[in-house]
């Protein structure tokens, strides 16, 4: 059994917006969610990179306590934009209810906020190491604490997957998502992924000397993918929802369309768990297509993983142009809000989908300067006017995993 | 030593300041009315340690689980009390 994947539900918490109006005028003005890092009396002193992708938006914390008292803030977001996808995707409590639709949704580790105040009271002293660690505080923490919230406060009874690959999480998520509604096990998922403001993040990727630290006193003009004067990634906080539906279900019953999944490829380098690998890029790209029944010309535009650092993009444009030479729009979007590691998948199919819908390519902000290692693909350096059918959304996470999504826009 | 209604009032004042529960009734079955579960259970037995001002021994604890009401509450942190004095 082989179904159509369409998505009837989207939505996003970002740096440069939390609704799609302004997500899109952030996009198309240039505008950078980037923004100076928040003081942490933990690390704050020992951080070389001072930025750091923020959401602005206040949150609504509007749910009841009953769901509340399991949520850290990764769920709040979480929750959030489930709520606002499933809303948008308009499916009846009855189905959502019914076992019929699952949940793929993960973030990078959880709860860091919870899981650091947790061990703050172990390391602390005392007598009594376990005083003060409250009944919820393991639901509010742990690794699915994303997916098993979002199931619960929608009601949601079918399959729960719940990846937490860093940065290919959600796109994982929309992946394996796609898999079971396209291969009859669920006739929809909702999908995605989020993480929460976190600075031991910052410190994993700085002690790597993997994030970005000469524009800290000008957050706006990094990450800058592929550009000549990039210096690492920015992490950033946000969050993303889709929800996935078996065609022939979404036209029944009158659903407005957003787009269409195509096909999905994940692999692994199968060597080191840092270096990015042009040959493993490549690998899934292939397989991606091949998934997707298309061949490399049929695509418009690949939304890059593009994070900003020296190794990560010029590999990646090098893979990228194997496949694809010129003909494709290349855009890396994380220079316009940094990298919201578990959920940036997800954000990017979102922005994705919204290019699609806009016929219009945003240029990949902060990219001035086209590094020559990265000049095998075509980059927008303006906003380009342009029919877009067909997208490739392209994510890399340490462990050696790479994935790859195929999307097509509503007809 | 607290007087019953003294751990009355301080218990509906936890379930109100904690638990957003609201004025129940005292034979209210908590978590078929209030959606009181058993991490709450968990919670509020933190919060009766405060109160009583010391640690309340394991196998003790075991025995609230199954309590439901808030009268039953009352009770068993007076006999606690009564207990530990």
């Amino acid at each position: 059994m082989e179904r159509r994947v369409v998505i009837t539900g989207a939505s996003a918490i970002t740096p440069i917006g939390a609704t799609p109006q302004n997500i899109w005028d952030s996009l198309l003005h240039g505008r950078s969610g980037v923004k100076s890092i928040k003081d942490d009396p933990l690390l704050g002193k020992h951080l070389r990179s001072r930025v750091f992708g923020t959401v602005t938006d206040e949150l609504v914390y509007d749910f009841e306590r009953h769901y509340r008292k399991t949520m850290g803030p990764v769920s709040y977001y979480a929750c959030q934009v489930a709520k606002k996808a499933l809303e948008q995707a308009g499916l009846e409590e009855k189905f959502v209810n019914s076992g019929k639709m699952g949940v793929a949704f993960g973030s990078t580790h959880g709860s860091p906020s919870v899981q650091r105040s947790i061990y703050e009271k172990f390391f602390k002293g005392g007598d009594n190491k376990l005083k003060g660690i409250g009944g919820a505080d393991y639901l509010k923490s742990m690794v699915h604490t994303t997916a098993a919230n979002v199931a619960r406060m929608f009601g949601i009874t079918g399959r729960i997957i719940s990846s937490c690959t860093a940065c290919t999480t959600s796109a994982q998520s929309i992946g394996y998502g796609f898999e079971s509604v396209k291969f009859g096990m669920q006739d929809a998922m909702l999908c995605g992924g989020a993480d929460e403001y976190d600075t031991t993040t910052v410190a994993v990727f700085d002690n790597l000397l993997a994030c970005s630290t000469s524009f800290n006193d000008t957050p706006e003009k990094t990450p800058r993918p592929f550009d000549t004067k990039r210096d690492g990634l920015v992490v950033a906080e946000g969050a993303g929802a889709v929800v996935l539906e078996e065609f022939e279900h979404a036209k029944a019953r009158g659903a407005v369309i957003l787009g269409e999944v195509l096909g999905f490829a994940c692999g692994n380098n199968g060597d080191s768990l840092i270096m990015p690998d042009a040959v493993g890029i490549e690998r899934t790209i292939r397989a991606g297509l091949l998934s997707a029944g298309i061949g490399p010309e049929q695509v418009d535009l690949v939304t890059a993983h593009a994070t900003g650092t020296k190794l990560g993009d010029a590999t990646e444009a090098m893979a990228t142009a194997a496949i694809y030479g010129k003909k494709p729009w290349v855009i890396g979007l994380k220079g316009y809000m940094g990298h919201s590691m578990g959920s940036c998948g997800v954000i990017e199919t979102i922005c994705s989908l919204m290019m699609m819908e806009h016929s219009t390519v945003v240029p990949t902000l902060n990219l001035e300067n086209i590094d020559p290692r990265c000049d095998g693909i075509k980059h927008p350096m303006e906003i380009v006017n342009t029919e877009i059918k067909t997208a490739a959304v392209q994510n890399f996470a340490f462990g050696g995993v790479n994935t790859c999504l195929l999307l097509q826009g509503p007809d | 030593m607290l007087e019953k209604k003294e751990i009355e009032k301080a218990i509906l004042r936890i379930l109100n300041d904690q638990f957003e529960i609201s004025n129940p009734g005292m034979d209210d079955d908590l978590r078929e009315k209030h959606k009181f579960d058993s991490i709450d259970g968990i919670e509020l037995l933190a919060e009766v340690e405060e109160l009583l001002g010391f640690e309340i021994n394991q196998e003790v604890k075991k025995e609230a689980l199954e309590i439901r009401t808030v009268r039953q509450i009352v009770d068993w942190v007076e006999k606690v009390q009564s207990e530990h004095s």
